[in-house]
Order: C-alpha cells, then sequence, then structure tokens
C-alpha cells in the first residue's frame, strides 16, 4: 500500500510518515500541490492525504485537477480551519473523507486504513466475528448460543465495529459515523457506550472481542 | 422636560406676547380715533363700555392666539426636532453587530446633519475596533493549530515508539489530555470568532427536532449513569423545523451534558420537548448546586467559570454555554436559563417553528 502525504508543514509531514510507515505503508511526501499532481500522475497510489492549505496551488484545486483527469485515488483532506463549509466543498470536490486539525494520529491512520480498503467492505447482510453474529436485517445480535440484546445507538455502535473489523476506530470516525455528530462534543459518550456494549458482547466469554487502544481507540477482531 | 416641550412653551409665550401687545395697541389706536371722531360730531364723552369690551376683546383673540401659538409652535418644533428623534432611534438600535450600519445624513449642512456625521464617523471607528479584535481572535485561533498539530502528532509519535519508558509515557498521556483540552478551546475559539464575524453559515433543512431530543436522551441516560442520575423525558411532542442538524444535536448534547456535569449524585435530570404557538420550547431541569443570581447573567459569556470559591472542579472548555446561545441565536430562538440555588436549575430554549 502507497500513500501520498501532501501537507507543507514539514514536522506535520514527517509524523504523518512515521506514523503511516509505522502502519507498514509506503509513504512519499510533497510540500506543495504542483508536486503532488506531478507524484500522483506517475505514481498509482491507493491514497493521498491531502492538506487544504498548500503554497501555491492550494489543497481542493489539486483534488478537482486529480479528478479531472479521471484520477479516483482515495483523497483525505486536511485541513486547519476546519468549518462545515469547506467540509462541504470538499466533499463536493470529490474527496472521501475529511479531517480538521489538530487531530489525532490514530485518527488519521485509521480513516486512511479505511479509505485503502474502501470496496473490499463487508456487504452481507449477516456479519460474523469469531462466533459473534449480527444479523443487519433483523438487527438480531447473537454471540455463542446466547442472544444479546442491544439498544438502538448500541446496535449501530457493534454494526460499524463489525464492519471494521482488525481496524483500529479512533473516537471522532465512531462519534461521526454512529453519532452523526460532526464536532468534538468533550464528553466521554464513546468510552461508556464501548464499555456497556462490552458487558454484553464479552462478559464471561473467554475470548474477548472488543479491545482497548489506549489513547487511540478502539478495535474489534479475534486475535487478542 | 424634553426640549421640545420646553421650546414650545416659549414659542407660545412669545408669540402669544406680541399678538395681544400688537392686538392691545391697535385696539387703543381704534378706540382713541373713535372717540375723537364721537368728539367732533356728536360732542358725547366716551363710550362707558369700552373698558368691558376690550377686557372680552383681549381674552377672545389673545385666547385664539395662545391657542394657535401652542398649537404653531408644537407643529414648528416637531418639525425641527424630527431629525433628532429619528436618529435617537436608529442610535438606539446599535449594537456591536451592525457597527457598520451608518445613520442616514440630511446633508442639509445643519447642526443635526453635523450630529450624525459626527455619530457616523464614531461607529465608523468602533467598527474598526471591533473587526480588528475579530480578525485578532479568528487569525490567533487559526495560528494555533498548526502548533497543535505537530505536538499532538509528535506526542502521539513518542507514544506509540516502543522503546518510550512507562514514565515518559505517563507524561505524554498528561500531555495529551491537555492538548486535547487546548484543542477544544481552540476549536471553540474559531468557531465563536466565525459566528461573531458572519462566517458560519447553517446548514439548513427539515429537522425533526423530537428525533433529535430523543437520540441525546438515550445519550443523556447513558451520561447520567456513572452519577446515579435519575433521568426522565416528561414529553416530546413531534416537531419539524428549519435547522441546522449537526448544530442542533450540538446545543442538545451541550445542555444535556450540563445538566449531568453540573449535577449532584442522586440528582434529578428532565427533558421535555413541546409546541408554544410557533415555537418549539425545549426544557432541560437539573438538581444541581444551582447558579447564585448575581452570576446568572453572566453564564453565557464566554470563558465564565462561575463560582470559583464554590470548588468548581468540573472539566470543559469554558465556551460550552456561549456556543450554545450562538446555536439559538442563529436559529433566530432564545435561549434562558432561571436557577433556584441548590433546588432546581431550568434551562428553557424557544425555536422558531416556522
Amino acid at each position: 500500500m502507497r500513500v501520498l502525504v501532501v501537507e507543507d508543514e514539514k514536522k506535520t509531514a514527517s509524523f504523518v510518515r512515521k506514523a503511516l510507515q509505522a502502519e507498514s505503508f509506503a509513504v512519499d511526501v510533497c510540500h506543495n500541490g504542483d508536486d503532488a499532481l506531478a507524484a500522483a500522475g506517475v505514481t498509482p497510489f491507493d491514497a493521498i492525504v491531502l492538506d487544504i492549505m498548500l503554497p501555491g496551488r492550494d489543497g481542493i484545486s489539486v483534488l478537482k485537477q486529480l479528478r479531472g483527469r479521471k484520477n479516483s485515488t482515495p483523497v483525505l483532506l486536511l485541513s486547519a480551519r476546519g468549518e462545515v463549509n469547506e467540509r462541504v466543498e470538499g466533499l463536493n470536490a470529490g474527496a472521501d473523507d475529511y479531517l480538521p486539525k489538530p487531530f489525532e494520529l490514530s485518527e488519521l491512520v485509521a480513516r486512511v486504513r479505511a479509505l485503502t480498503r474502501r470496496g473490499t467492505d463487508n456487504k452481507s447482510t449477516t456479519l460474523r466475528v469469531a462466533d459473534l453474529t449480527l444479523d443487519t436485517l433483523t438487527h438480531k445480535a447473537q454471540r455463542g448460543n446466547t442472544s444479546i440484546e442491544l439498544t438502538a445507538r448500541e446496535y449501530r455502535l457493534l454494526e460499524f465495529l463489525m464492519r471494521s473489523t482488525g481496524r483500529l476506530c479512533g473516537r471522532m470516525m465512531i462519534l461521526e459515523k454512529v453519532w452523526d455528530y460532526n464536532f468534538d462534543p468533550g464528553t466521554n459518550l464513546v468510552d461508556v457506550y464501548i464499555r456497556r456494549l462490552r458487558e454484553k458482547i464479552d462478559a464471561g466469554f473467554e475470548l474477548k472481542l472488543l479491545h482497548t487502544v489506549r489513547g487511540e481507540g478502539y478495535v474489534l477482531k479475534e486475535a487478542p | 422636560m424634553t426640549i421640545r416641550t420646553r421650546l414650545t412653551l416659549w414659542y407660545t409665550a412669545i408669540f402669544s406676547a406680541s399678538l395681544i401687545i400688537i392686538g392691545f395697541a391697535m385696539y387703543s389706536d381704534l378706540v382713541v380715533e373713535q372717540r375723537d371722531k364721537a368728539m367732533r360730531y356728536h360732542g358725547t364723552g366716551v363710550d362707558e363700555d369700552a373698558g368691558e369690551d376690550i377686557t372680552q376683546i383681549i381674552l377672545i383673540y389673545g385666547g385664539t392666539a395662545v391657542v394657535i401659538g401652542l398649537l404653531g409652535g408644537w407643529w414648528l418644533t416637531r418639525r425641527a426636532l424630527a431629525p433628532v428623534a429619528k436618529l435617537t432611534e436608529t442610535v438606539e438600535k446599535i449594537s456591536e453587530k451592525n457597527l457598520a450600519q451608518k445613520i442616514p445624513r440630511s446633508h442639509n449642512g445643519d447642526e443635526l446633519d453635523r450630529l450624525t456625521e459626527v455619530f457616523n464617523a464614531m461607529t465608523g471607528r468602533l467598527d474598526e475596533s471591533f473587526t480588528r479584535i475579530r480578525e485578532f481572535t479568528l487569525h490567533a485561533s487559526h495560528e494555533l493549530k498548526t502548533p497543535l498539530t505537530v505536538l499532538r502528532g509528535e506526542t502521539e509519535t513518542a507514544l506509540r515508539d516502543n522503546t518510550t519508558t512507562p514514565a515518559e509515557r505517563e507524561r505524554a498521556n498528561s500531555q495529551l489530555e491537555e492538548l486535547t483540552r487546548l484543542t477544544r478551546i481552540v476549536d471553540g475559539l474559531t468557531l465563536l470568532a466565525k459566528a461573531d464575524a458572519g462566517q458560519v453559515a447553517l446548514n439548513l433543512e427539515t429537522v425533526r427536532l423530537d428525533e433529535l431530543v430523543r437520540d441525546c436522551f438515550a445519550d443523556l441516560q447513558i451520561l447520567a449513569e456513572p452519577k446515579s442520575i435519575r433521568v426522565e423525558l416528561e414529553s416530546c411532542e413531534d416537531i419539524s423545523l428549519r435547522g441546522d442538524r449537526h448544530r442542533l444535536r450540538q446545543l442538545l448534547l451541550n445542555l444535556a451534558d450540563n445538566a449531568v456535569k453540573y449535577n449532584q449524585p442522586q440528582g434529578r435530570v428532565t427533558m421535555s420537548l413541546r409546541r408554544l404557538n410557533h415555537f418549539a420550547e425545549l426544557k432541560i431541569t437539573n438538581t444541581g448546586a444551582g447558579i447564585a443570581p448575581e452570576v446568572l447573567p453572566r453564564v453565557f459569556d464566554r470563558f465564565f467559570r462561575g463560582d470559583v470559591a464554590h470548588g468548581n472542579t468540573v472539566e470543559g472548555c469554558g465556551l460550552g454555554l456561549s456556543i450554545a446561545q450562538w446555536i439559538v441565536s442563529a436559529h433566530g430562538g432564545k435561549i434562558q436559563i432561571a436557577s433556584e440555588p441548590s433546588k432546581l436549575t431550568i434551562v428553557t430554549v424557544q425555536l422558531p417553528t416556522a
């Protein structure tokens, strides 16, 4: 997997590169829009992390050029302005995801991972991780032979985690997808819901499925 | 006494006095002339009724003169002072929100036109200062974002590094917590600075407010659990309105979170949504320590922390209620807080439905 990081701020570019490399991505870095367009024209990337504020040609313009050339590489936009209008503008210009600065590194990595896996999502109506199953039609969950009662929100959370099995899910990402919040509510809602969900699906079972990655987020997976 | 009344009275007095004097002078001339004529032709004396006639005439004509003077004076001063009334009305409407708006001038070069000009110049200067402060806040919050991103990223990188010792790890985690707080403050500041400058557009759509309230109530139940706070949704009428879904969610969660944060263990929180003519009325009550009457008017102020002596240990960025107030007013609504210390605190939000 090869990712292009377009970011003029050298330090930011550096730790983003390190974090992605640690997740075994191959990473190329550009510091301005024209270099980015040139690089994307030559190398087929699996994803592009694109800062909006760049010297010269800005991120939105780079994105439009890319899409104009029928290049459909998934793009994650980064922005220091972080306003709703900009998010909408970015998504309309063809971005696949948007992350306001300052972001959590884990959040960024999780999103890049989600982008590179896009299209291989499990589309079946029954989701399965180890002996945990979730029927997306009837909203019924079952662990082994025990059926599990879920509230509407718990169901949405579990469905999201199961669709991202094995991938780290950051808090902001969960809030966005499960709660439909595009702001940081400054509460520990996600943690509390995860705790409740864990009690329902993991308590009393030898094999734990829902894991916390401290300070980063949560992951649902079979292997410990 | 207003300038208008004073001017009217003075004008009336002078006008009436002059009319009376002129009338009296003319009358006495007439009387003298008539007496001379009468003496010349009939040789008789002065008409004995003349004295009475004089009083009567003075009363009738003088009275009329006073009434005319009064009406004329009233009309004249009203006309003369109309620009002042207009000026007052316009100046009254000036707040920090519409300083750029100029008072229309007559350009006739009189004192009032000059006053208007001076006023306009003053509000212009105020507008400039306000704009400069807003821009400063906006720029400052933007400028803070890049270093924050770097700090955050590098701290997280250190945490991911396997060679980091447990002590360093603990330090990095504590730093990360503070960075998260700082990020929230900067985000809040950016939002408010933009809202002040009128740069935040609401993403308006038809929103089922009752659904948002139910969603928020589900979250409220979860948030209240650790403090064993009882929560209750008293009523939730079906209400749709034009609004920004994300902002309204933010508003609801913010108020619900406050109701839990400022509550005491085993306390109570109630929520209700009702239709009230052309308004949707949302009420959230809590049984916390409450807010003292003297600080109540300031709770919407930015970074206002309430009673420091109360040992306020509640976490937050200090901008929550300011943001809530902005969201409500951006939707054309009103938000109020009433509190009876250590009994009940009631937050009421009214949002127009039409």
